[in-house]
């Protein structure tokens, strides 16, 4: 049995007392906090875990107060572009409108006054500005307005800038678009050419917006599709001054497009025809008996040739022309149709289409001798240009034919009605692509949520006190502290001393 | 007869007042540190030869003596000096271990606070409030670091004077261990030869261990009764009456720390640190070196790494103001302390050069006559810097030194401390909120008559270094803002650049999502685009609503930059934490533990040595009873003796 001093004894007890009481304070301590680690020497390394996952857990909350930026400029954007829809279905609903062939000029007049609020309305919503002030449309140049008007028209003033949002950690989106592609960057024509009908032709053939037939055969050029043929003509050197008749078409299916002479033969009293394209007598017009004004008909055409002062002698000559259409690329100045070495003309057929470089168009109506269209690669119109340019053209009076329909304002309507297609199409690509991006980031809002209860959970896995087993610790400590008080008490008043009277 | 009697029963008197008073001193040292107990020795007197045979003649006083066990004593010396290490080790780590587990006020939440602010003006670069809630947040963090900077700065300084108080009790011991040793010396030589002097002992074992609690010693017992005291490998602090005087001085190689030195004749001669282990010194001095300056310097590591990324991001974009980003916040440079024995003329500064190379330890650059060298002193490796000059790109971990005058003698040297300094001298450079650089200073664009489908990306800013830096930016390329064009030939399958800077190159190969990079920028041209048509990258105007470098430093919290691209600045900070916590754990867990083997020790000590009240009750009940029975022979005697007189009345 060991001795024992009378100071150890106390000494244990009061040190055994102060060890219980500091485990009761760090009990407290944990329940009144509610937090296991009250520093880091606790369980250090699930401190410096807590540390990083509350870290993970503020990036991840910042996420998502990013995704609502996000999604509030994005839903602003594609609100504003949803009224632009609109707008552009109303301004094409109206240029469709204007193609009526009951319409007269003060009529189209009234529609380019609707048309004029319909731009300005366009312009303003181009224009929007967010809560803040800042442009929605002017890429990274928040504080410019975007679309203003000059001399030249409406132009751009913002830049091709598209901010982007952290949404994720590894996932940026953009919030913003620029106006320069959403209203400045819409291709005329059908996108890849446009089709057009020169302003002077007189004829009522009116050009479709054609489609794109092979687009690795599209090479950029620029062609001219141009009427010709239907004439006739004596040659300079004729003896007789008799005059021939200007063709006309007795059968557009007959017509070939090539070019005809007609010779007189010995004494002037008998005409043969050759085609001079293919270089080939025309079958059933060899020494045929001439007779002054008499329709001569072949291959389609009819005319007459009549005597004059002199009569003819043999030689004379007339060259006659079939009416047709020549394609010319006019970047490299080179005929595509008919294609070299053939030459004459392609003969037209109503609404037939025509086909070239890997592009294809069709020409309705009645083209004159001498009209041209154009088929020109699509270069951008901003839509401002295209609505100013129709307005200009219901504003301009036109005479209307008494068989109705003018071809070039029907041209030119055709024209506006393509960019505005080009244009909503645009506006639609834009906002599906804006309807996108929100998709991703509401799936990403939830992917976000998930992830901050797991951060939270996790967090209270390594922080977080285990309520139960610290009350019930803590109850058992105290029941410590108080049998080691009690025993002391009890204890310390047992001396020898006592009993020594 | 009679006398021996009365002789008998007197020496019995005496005895048991002897053992009354001893026991009376015990009970009256019960609870004095340091106290053994005494017990009065006795033996039977010499007997008497009568004719009869040996009579007795009472009893003897040889002598008191403390009941002692030198083993358990030295015992307790060596748990009791671990055990003060420990505790105070615990009680200087707890202070810091609490400053950074403070969740509320800490760094770590102050930094989520300031990278949240950069997402905030990512958000709304062209916003002024969210701009100026970021520079607030930015001032928060400043404010932390430089808080929690001077609370380690202030416990250094405590330290300091912890170690020159230190230093006084160890020479007050050595002192009275002294004067002890003289009356020790002077109480054994005297004629009572072969008594000890209990108490003056008791004191001296006392002063001694109190003593040990502040440093770890050895004692040598001398035959004249003398202890000599040493500490560490043998250096004498007490021999005989003589005692040393330690001093605190400041350390040669590195004058910001407390050396303890003593005085030999003229010289000066500092103690190795390794002389003073253990005890409460020794305990200040292994925390000031093993736990605070690293955690000040891992402290300052993670302000530099923030301050000085933050500063290199806003200096590749541009401000509100359309200028090129300048520095947002002040990093602190390396402190570089000369050692006080330096004979050459040489003055060092040191420069960060690459934050993620940066460690928490401290540096010496030698020079040895011939050759410069770098020494890690966290773990002594050795950098060879060359016979110099010293090249300004020799960069070791992040950082380069060079002689900025004079000359460095052979065997000079400089601490050089990269970044202690980092979070007392982080601060917030500007006040302006346009100056947060969140745009970049380009920007490419399609020309509007395009007809193909190309497109080009807005561009970026290459990373430092340039390769024809800016004079005025060095961080960026002398041409970076000079507008530059792109023009594709027919076919598009090749294009021209035309700008100052790039060389204007012509048939360029077009490769559809290919990077280009001239003059500091990098771009990406996607798509078809079509002959003619023309990209530009040129200064990006009026761009409040860029927030492209804005979403680059935001990025910046979950990159790894730093220690060598392994860990991101919140992972460094509480990496901190942990290394922090986990030291203060081990040393809280030992500190119990060495504290149950001290009280274990102490019991055990005690159980020899220690006054037990019950017994000295006990034995005062013994020694009153035994001087009644000697004054009742007393009386026998008296009366024997009155019979006797009586007869002859």
């Amino acid at each position: 049995m060991m001795r024992l001093s009378t100071s150890t004894m106390f000494d244990s007890s009061v040190a055994g007392m102060g060890q219980q009481q500091s485990l009761i304070l760090k009990t407290q301590q944990q329940i009144s906090t509610g937090q296991r680690i009250l520093t880091a020497s606790d369980d250090p390394a699930a401190a410096a875990q807590a540390l990083m996952v509350s870290q993970s857990d503020a990036t991840n909350t910042q996420y998502t107060t990013n995704r609502n930026a996000a999604q509030s400029s994005l839903s602003l954007a594609e609100s504003t572009l949803q009224s632009v829809t609109d707008l552009l279905q109303a301004v094409k609903s109206t240029a469709v409108d204007a193609g009526n062939g009951s319409y007269n000029n003060s009529d189209r007049a009234s529609l380019a006054t609707q048309l004029s609020g319909q731009l300005q309305d366009l312009i303003g919503l181009a224009n929007s500005t967010d809560g803040a002030g800042n442009y929605l449309f002017s890429g990274f140049q928040a504080r410019t307005q975007p679309f203003a008007n000059t001399p030249a028209g409406i132009s751009y003033f913002g830049d091709s800038g598209q901010r982007n949002v952290q949404v994720s950690a590894s996932r940026q989106v953009a919030s913003s678009d620029s106006g320069a592609d959403i209203f400045m960057r819409i291709k005329n024509g059908n996108g890849t050419f446009v089709a057009q009908a020169a302003a002077a032709n007189t004829g009522t053939g009116i050009i479709n917006s054609g489609s794109v037939l092979d687009p690795a055969a599209i090479n950029g050029d620029s062609y001219s599709i141009a009427f010709g043929g239907l004439t006739a003509q004596a040659a300079a050197g004729n003896t007789g001054n008799g005059a021939i008749s200007t063709p006309t078409v007795i059968s557009q299916a007959a017509v070939t497009g090539n070019d005809y002479s007609v010779v007189f033969g010995a004494g002037g009293t008998t005409f043969s025809v050759t085609n001079t394209t293919t270089g080939l007598p025309v079958a059933g017009m060899t020494a045929q008996p001439y007779a002054s004004g008499q329709s001569i008909s072949f291959d389609g055409l009819q005319f007459n040739i009549k005597d004059g002062a002199t009569p003819f002698a043999a030689g004379d000559t007339f060259t006659v022309t079939s009416p047709g259409y020549t394609v010319t690329d006019t970047t490299m100045a080179t005929q595509v149709l008919p294609a070299p070495p053939t030459t004459g003309r392609v003969p037209y057929t109503d609404g037939g289409s025509i086909s070239f470089g890997g592009m294809q168009v069709a020409i309705q109506g009645t083209p004159a001798s001498g009209d041209t269209f154009s088929v020109t690669p699509s270069v951008n119109e901003s839509i401002f240009k295209t609505i100013s340019d129709l307005i200009t053209t219901l504003n301009s009076p036109v005479a209307i034919p008494a068989n109705g329909g003018s071809t070039s304002l029907d041209n030119n309507l055709n024209h506006a009605l393509d960019s505005l297609d080009n244009a909503l199409n645009v506006v639609l690509t834009t906002r599906s692509s804006m309807g996108s991006r929100l998709n991703e980031i509401s799936s990403l809002q939830t992917t976000g949520d998930s992830l901050g209860l797991q951060y939270k959970q996790a967090l209270s896995q390594l922080q977080d006190v285990d309520m139960t087993k610290a009350i019930s610790d803590l109850t058992q400590q105290k029941m410590g502290l108080q049998a080691a008080q009690q025993s002391f008490a009890a204890v310390s008043t047992l001396s020898l001393f006592n009993y020594l009277k | 007869m009679t006398t021996n009697i009365f002789t008998a029963a007197l020496t019995g008197m005496n005895a048991a007042q002897y053992e009354i008073a001893t026991t009376e001193h015990n009970i009256s040292n019960a609870s004095t540190p340091g106290y053994s107990r005494q017990q009065v020795l006795l033996s039977p007197a010499v007997a008497q030869q009568f004719g009869s045979g040996f009579l007795g003649q009472g009893v003897d006083i040889t002598g008191v003596r403390r009941i002692y066990d030198q083993f358990l004593t030295s015992q307790v010396l060596q748990v009791q000096t671990q055990a003060s290490y420990l505790s105070t080790y615990n009680t200087s780590i707890s202070q810091i271990d609490n400053m950074f587990s403070n969740p509320t006020s800490g760094i770590s939440t102050a930094m989520q606070n300031l990278f949240n602010g950069m997402n905030g003006v990512a958000n709304n670069p062209g916003d002024t409030p969210s701009r100026q809630a970021f520079l607030g947040s930015a001032q928060t963090v400043v404010n932390s670091f430089q808080t929690i900077d001077q609370q380690l700065t202030s416990i250094a300084t405590g330290l300091n004077g912890q170690i020159n108080d230190s230093v006084t009790n160890i020479n007050s011991y050595a002192r009275q261990i002294a004067a002890l040793n003289s009356s020790i010396q002077l109480a054994t030589s005297g004629g009572l030869a072969g008594q000890q002097p209990n108490d003056l002992l008791d004191q001296r074992d006392q002063l001694i261990n109190q003593l040990n609690q502040i440093i770890q010693t050895s004692t040598v017992k001398q035959s004249d009764g003398s202890v000599s005291v040493f500490i560490g490998n043998g250096q004498a602090l007490v021999m005989g009456n003589q005692s040393i005087t330690l001093k605190a001085v400041p350390s040669a190689s590195d004058p910001t720390k407390l050396d303890i030195a003593y005085q030999a004749n003229t010289a000066t001669i500092t103690l190795q640190q390794s002389d003073l282990q253990g005890g409460s010194l020794g305990a200040l001095l292994n925390f000031r070196d093993q736990s605070l300056e690293p955690a000040r310097n891992a402290l300052g590591r993670v302000a530099i790494g923030l301050a000085a990324s933050f500063n290199q991001q806003n200096q590749l974009g541009q401000d509100l103001n359309g200028a090129l980003g300048a520095n947002l916040f002040n990093v602190a440079v390396p402190q570089v302390t000369p050692n006080a024995n330096n004979t050459g003329t040489a003055s060092v500064t040191g420069t960060i050069t690459d934050v993620s190379g940066l460690t928490t330890s401290n540096y010496r650059l030698q020079y040895d006559g011939a050759n410069y060298s770098m020494l890690r002193l966290s773990d002594n490796t050795v950098t060879n810097l060359g016979a110099g000059p010293l090249s300004p790109s020799a960069a070791v971990d992040g950082f380069t030194v060079s002689i900025t005058s004079g000359a460095m003698a052979a065997g000079d040297s400089f601490v050089i401390r990269p970044t202690a300094n980092g979070a007392r001298d982080i601060a917030l450079l500007t006040g302006d909120p346009a100056s947060i650089a969140a745009a970049a200073p380009i920007n490419g664009s399609a020309a509007l008559a395009n007809t193909g489908s190309g497109t080009i990306s807005s561009g970026t800013v290459n990373p430092p270094p340039p390769v024809t830096p800016d004079p005025a930016h060095p961080l960026t390329d002398l041409n970076l803002q000079q507008p530059v064009s792109i023009a594709f030939n027919n076919p598009p399958t090749t294009y021209n650049v035309t700008g100052t800077g790039t060389g204007n190159p012509t048939n360029v190969p077009y490769t559809p999502g290919s990077s280009i990079s001239y003059n500091g920028w990098t771009v990406q041209l996607s798509g078809t685009p079509a002959s003619g048509d023309v990209f530009n990258v040129a200064t990006n105007t009026n761009a409040v609503g860029d927030n492209r470098n804005a979403l680059l430093m935001a990025g910046m919290q979950t990159q790894n930059l730093m220690a060598n691209g392994t860990a991101s600045l919140g992972a460094l900070y509480s990496q901190l934490v942990g290394d922090v916590g986990s030291k203060a754990q081990e040393i809280g867990a030992t500190s119990q533990a060495q504290d149950n083997l001290v009280t274990q020790t102490v019991a055990s000590q005690q159980s020899v040595s220690g006054v037990n009240l019950d017994e000295e009750a006990a034995n005062l009940i013994q020694f009153q009873n035994a001087y009644q029975a000697a004054a009742k022979a007393l009386q026998i005697a008296t009366t024997m003796f009155d019979t006797l007189l009586s007869i002859g009345k």
